[in-house]
């Protein structure tokens, strides 16, 4: 096991080191001069100058590249340019808000995934599996943004009492009731999108198993169906749904800039879309490096728990 | 005993075609619809200059925020805009990131996956390891950091979700190489001489042929929704011109006094085109996948 993470890590670092690549490329393809945005109204050549000496942008490239590489692995990503606040220290101020959601968001689509993904598995084409295969396909084609401005529409302005907000945020620690009523538009606006990938990897996994020669076993042992289902059906069926869930969690902040955009939640992806019409490349870089960088360990991390709980993996296949 | 003479029908290939075409589109429905969707989105995009029925920039204050009935459609916007005319011009901007943006990631990433996988060697480690940098960006922060880098422009849209596009296509064709690379036909292909280059073309990229069309007509789905996602944010076609995200986003600060159909008009737009692709690409896949053909499934 352990040679297998270590083997992964190994070969995670040509591609992390492409990514710093790409990332810190990305802020130089802007035609906007960072030093003229970083000065303001302020154009006198000589602060021009020495703002960029400060900022390093009269070395050459690559020495700005190592010079930004070395920062970034001591949780060094500049400031930004509007509020000169730490790029760090902003994404941690906003991260639990994010977390909040995006948790939310994963637990509200998972217990709606396996409660009728394993209907519809077991009842096929039952009124419950016509709900799943609509679920399914309106969910991969739904913009996530008019689902939330319908939501909107409708439980903010349609339907009288206002039941719940139409965005804003509060801290959970400040006021709980009024927290989560703020958290449920948007969650269930950020649920929607991954629900139809869960739904439709549980119904299938779900499916695929069914087929194996050790239910017909355990069936024939007289087994309860229930016991069946839950003790030996949904054990295997959840392996790939726990990869998937794994990216998810990877994946939030991207998941979350849409939603936390619509719904004024101040989380990290709500950060970079503010950063980017004042052109403020080092927080669209610290955001892009950080959801870059969790979607990779993420990743790593998914595969080491599908070869630890799936005892048919061996290291040494799953690393070849 | 009289032989009875029976009639020799002679049959065209053209019309053996035409059956067996027919008969293939009618036992899958889901292309029917998913096809005649996507071709209606098609012709409202080409033709949205003769179809529409207003100037879909033209303010006209007087006929600001009409609910939608005989005149107008699909209603008005604040500036007096006609809806229906702004959904079908955006179609023109949707369905060319899409096919544009499509076409970028599957001329870069297919050849880079021929390459890759007919080659080998340090070639191939070189480009999958740069296709797994570009993975490991979530897809719609990449895309909007190359567009905001970029700045925001339909063009710069285009570019950005193509590269977001490029690995699928890379990964797809290294791997359908590396399935037919070692062949009988591609073994016999080099026995007589023939060079590196007629062989990725005319051997080894028939065999990719139907995988890429699948992966094509869903990667157009992806491709408007990220387009709609990028003009939600600011970072599509700036106003005045029509785009279905853009005209989401504005119509949000009208949803307080139930303006409903300034954002209903571009998101059943969005969706519907999306679910169209979407459908005709799980369709083409459960078609050309000969294994799924077998298993009915």
């Amino acid at each position: 096991m352990t040679t297998y993470i270590l083997r992964r890590l190994v070969l995670m670092i040509p591609v992390a080191f492409l990514v710093t690549i790409g990332v810190f490329a990305l802020a130089r393809l802007s035609p906007a001069d960072p030093v003229i945005v970083f000065a303001g109204e302020d154009r006198d050549p000589v602060v021009l100058a020495a703002i960029r000496r400060d900022l390093g942008l009269d070395q050459p490239v690559p020495v700005q590249y190592v010079a930004w590489l070395s920062r970034a692995m001591q949780g060094d990503l500049g400031r930004s340019f509007q509020t000169k606040q730490k790029v760090s220290e902003a994404i941690i101020e906003r991260l639990p808000a994010t977390f909040e959601l995006g948790l939310a968001a994963l637990g509200i689509s998972i217990t709606f995934a396996l409660v009728i993904g394993i209907l519809s598995a077991i009842k096929r084409n039952s009124f419950v599996d016509l709900l799943s295969s609509s679920i399914t396909l309106m969910g991969v084609s739904f913009p996530t943004f008019f689902l939330g401005v319908l939501l909107i529409l409708l439980f903010a302005y349609v339907i009288p009492g206002r039941i719940f907000p139409p965005g804003g945020y509060v801290p959970l620690t400040t006021d709980v009731s009024e927290n989560l009523r703020r958290l449920v538009l948007p969650a269930v606006t950020l649920a929607t999108a991954s629900l139809a990938l869960n739904l439709r990897q549980v119904r299938s996994s779900l499916l695929d198993v069914f087929g194996h020669d050790y239910m017909r076993t355990a069936r024939a042992k007289g087994l309860r169906e229930r016991t069946v289902i839950v003790r030996h059906a949904l054990k295997n069926a959840l392996i790939p749904v726990v990869t998937l869930v794994g990216i998810q969690i990877g994946a939030i902040i991207e998941g979350a800039v849409i939603t936390e955009t619509i719904f004024f939640w101040p989380g990290v992806g709500r950060l970079a879309v503010q950063a980017i019409p004042s052109n403020d490349y080092p927080v669209v870089q610290g955001v892009v490096l950080v959801s870059a960088f969790s979607f990779m360990l993420s990743t790593l991390l998914v595969d080491v728990l599908y070869a630890w709980i799936d005892p048919r993996i061996s290291y040494d296949t799953a690393a070849a | 005993m009289t032989g009875t003479a029976v009639p020799i029908v002679m049959r065209r290939a053209g019309d053996d075609r035409l059956s067996s075409a027919l008969y293939f589109l009618r036992r899958n429905p889901r292309m029917i619809i998913g096809g005649t969707i996507v071709l209606a989105w098609l012709f409202v995009a080409a033709f949205a200059p003769f179809i529409a029925p207003y100037d879909p920039i033209k303010v006209v204050p007087t006929d600001s925020l009409i609910p939608p009935g005989p005149t107008h459609w699909l209603g008005t916007d604040d500036l007096g805009r006609d809806v229906l005319s702004r959904v079908m011009w955006g179609a023109r901007v949707s369905l060319s990131v899409g096919v544009i943006s499509v076409s970028i990631g599957l001329l870069v990433g297919t050849s880079l996956g021929l390459a890759a996988g007919y080659l080998g060697g340090k070639f191939d480690l070189f480009v999958m390891r740069g296709i797994d940098a570009l993975l490991a960006f979530p897809a719609l922060i990449l895309a909007i950091a190359i567009t905001s880098a970029l700045g925001p422009q339909i063009q710069n849209a285009m570019i950005a979700i193509g590269i977001v596009a490029i690995p699928a296509y890379a990964r797809l064709t290294r791997g359908q190489v590396l399935a037919v690379r070692a062949r009988e036909f591609i073994v016999a292909a080099r026995t007589i001489g023939a060079s590196p280059l007629r062989i990725v073309m005319r051997h080894i990229f028939p065999n990719v042929m139907n995988a890429l069309i699948v992966q094509a007509t869903l990667s157009t789905a992806f491709a408007i929704l990220a387009e709609a996602a990028l003009s939600f944010l600011g970072l599509g076609p700036q106003p005045p011109y029509p785009s279905w995200g853009q005209d989401i986003n504005y119509s949000q600060r009208y949803l307080s006094n139930l303006k409903w159909w300034m954002s209903v008009g571009p998101g059943v737009a969005i969706f519907t085109a999306v679910f169209a692709f979407n459908f005709l690409g799980d369709a083409l896949r459960d078609a050309l996948d000969p294994r799924l053909r077998r298993s009915g499934s």
